[in-house]
C-alpha cells in the first residue's frame, strides 16, 4: 500500500471508531439514565434527529425525550406538581409563521376534534403514563396520547399539551410556558401540573418528540433547530441535551440530566 | 476430678481462652468498623463534595475550549480534574465498605478506575494534539461513567455519581 492510500485508511478506520464512539454515547443505554433519590427512580432518556448537524449554524432537528418516575418497592407514587423540560443553551426555537392553538380550543375534544382544530400549529407528538389514586380506590394505571401544540397564553410563548386517555376517557391540557435564562439549560418548558391534572392522577412517565418543519412566504423554518457544537477539527460534539426536573407534593425537587453527542456535518 | 484431667484441662483451655480474649475484641472492633449502607453513602458524599465542587471549578470552560481547540488549555484542565479525580478515589477506597454491598462496590470501583484512566488518556491525547482520539476516549468516558452510576443506583449517590455537566 502506497503512503497516501495508508493515511487514507488510517484516517478512515479513525473516523469510523471515532462514529461508532460517538453513536455510543448518542444512543446511551437501553433505559437511559437513572438517578435513584430513596425510594423514587428517575429516568430519562433521548437523542436528537438528525444526529448529523452543521458547526457554524443551526440546523434543523426533531428531539426525542422520554422518561418518569417510579417506585423501587411498587408503591404509589408522590404526586408531581410541578414539570420542567430544560433544552440546551444553543437550541433555538422558532414559531416566525407558525400558527397558534389557544388552550380554550382544545378543552373538551377528542383527540382527532383537537388534530382537526389546531394541525397546523402541531409541533410533536407523544405520550403520557399516569397511576390514578382515587379514594377507597386500589389505584391503576392510564395511558394517554400527547398532542403538542405552538401557542401564545398570556402573551407569553407556550407549548399546550392535549392529552387524551381511552380509559376511562378522559381530556387534560396541559400548559408549558417557555423560560429563558442563563446556564447549561438556557431554555426551559415549565407545567404546573396540579393546576391541570387535579390531585388523583400520579404523573408516571412520558414520551415526546417534538420538533415540526414549515414554511411561511415560502420559507422553510423549522421550530427546533441548533449546531453541534464541535471543534473546526473534529467530527463529533457532546452536550447536555436535556434535563428533567419533578417538584412533588411538599416541595421536593429531582433532577436527571442527560448527555449526547452530535456530528458536525 | 483426677489431678491428671484437671491438668490437661488447664494446659488446653487456659491458652484457649487468652486466645479468645485476643481475638473477640478484635472481631467486635470489625464488626463495629463495617458501616451500614447509609453511613457509607455519607461518609463517601463527604469525601465526594469538595472534589465535586473542585472539578466543576477546574473544568470550567473546557467544552469551550475544545471546540476552539485551545487543547493545551484543554489538557490542563483535564490534568487537574484527572488528579482530583485520582485523589478522591484514594480516599474513597480506604473507607470500609458494608459488608452486604462488597460486589456491587467492587463493580463501581472498577469503573471508577476506568474513568480514572481516561481522564488521563484524554489529557494526554489532548496534549499531544490528538483531537480527535481525545474525543473517542470522551465519549468512553461518559459511557463509562453512566455504567458505573447503574452500578450503585440503589445507594442514591449525589455528588459521588457521575454526572458529565461537571466537566466543563
Amino acid at each position: 500500500m502506497s503512503g497516501g492510500a495508508a493515511r487514507a485508511a488510517s484516517a478512515l478506520i479513525l473516523l469510523a471508531v471515532t462514529l461508532t464512539s460517538v453513536s455510543l454515547v448518542v444512543t446511551g443505554t437501553a433505559s437511559g439514565e437513572l438517578t435513584q433519590h430513596g425510594n423514587l427512580i428517575i429516568r430519562l432518556d433521548g437523542g436528537l434527529s438528525p444526529r448529523k448537524l452543521p458547526r457554524d449554524r443551526p440546523g434543523p432537528l426533531q428531539v426525542h425525550l422520554e422518561g418518569g418516575l417510579r417506585t423501587v418497592d411498587g408503591s404509589l407514587l408522590p404526586r408531581v406538581t410541578r414539570i420542567e423540560l430544560g433544552l440546551p443553551g444553543q437550541a433555538v426555537i422558532t414559531t416566525q409563521g407558525l400558527p397558534t392553538c389557544s388552550p380554550g380550543r382544545l378543552r373538551f375534544t377528542r383527540r382527532a376534534e383537537a388534530l382537526a382544530a389546531c394541525r397546523s400549529a402541531l409541533v410533536g407528538r407523544g405520550s403520557l403514563e399516569a397511576s390514578v389514586a382515587l379514594p377507597r380506590q386500589q389505584p391503576f394505571t392510564t395511558r394517554a396520547s400527547l398532542l403538542a401544540f405552538n401557542a401564545r397564553v398570556h402573551r407569553h410563548r407556550a407549548i399546550v399539551v392535549h392529552a387524551a386517555a381511552a380509559n376511562p376517557p378522559s381530556v387534560a391540557v396541559l400548559v408549558f410556558f417557555f423560560h429563558h435564562g442563563r446556564g447549561r439549560f438556557g431554555t426551559r418548558l415549565v407545567a404546573d401540573l396540579s393546576a391541570a391534572l387535579g390531585p388523583w392522577p400520579r404523573f408516571a412517565q412520558f414520551k415526546l418528540n417534538l420538533g415540526h418543519r414549515y414554511s411561511f412566504h415560502g420559507r422553510g423554518y423549522s421550530y427546533l433547530s441548533a449546531s453541534c457544537p464541535a471543534p473546526p477539527r473534529g467530527t463529533a460534539g457532546f452536550f447536555s441535551l436535556a434535563r428533567s426536573t419533578y417538584t412533588l407534593v411538599g416541595g421536593g425537587r429531582i433532577s436527571q440530566t442527560i448527555t449526547r453527542g452530535c456530528r458536525a456535518a | 476430678m483426677d489431678a491428671g484431667i484437671g491438668r490437661v484441662w488447664t494446659r488446653r483451655l487456659v491458652p484457649a481462652a487468652f486466645c479468645a480474649l485476643l481475638v473477640l475484641p478484635a472481631l467486635g472492633a470489625s464488626a463495629a468498623q463495617a458501616p451500614t449502607r447509609d453511613e457509607y453513602v455519607a461518609q463517601l458524599e463527604r469525601i465526594c463534595k469538595p472534589e465535586t465542587e473542585a472539578t466543576r471549578r477546574a473544568m470550567k470552560g473546557t467544552s469551550a475550549d475544545v471546540k476552539a481547540e485551545r487543547l493545551a488549555v484543554a489538557a490542563a484542565k483535564f490534568a487537574k480534574a484527572s488528579a482530583i479525580f485520582a485523589a478522591t478515589t484514594k480516599k474513597m477506597t480506604a473507607v470500609p465498605r458494608p459488608p452486604a454491598d462488597t460486589a456491587k462496590l467492587k463493580t463501581w470501583f472498577g469503573y471508577l478506575k476506568n474513568q480514572e484512566k481516561y481522564l488521563r488518556e484524554i489529557t494526554a491525547q489532548l496534549r499531544s494534539g490528538h483531537l480527535i482520539k481525545a474525543q473517542r476516549l470522551l465519549s468512553r468516558f461518559i459511557h463509562n461513567g453512566h455504567l458505573a452510576n447503574y452500578a450503585v443506583l440503589p445507594f442514591g449517590f449525589k455528588y459521588c455519581s457521575f454526572e458529565f455537566s461537571r466537566y466543563g
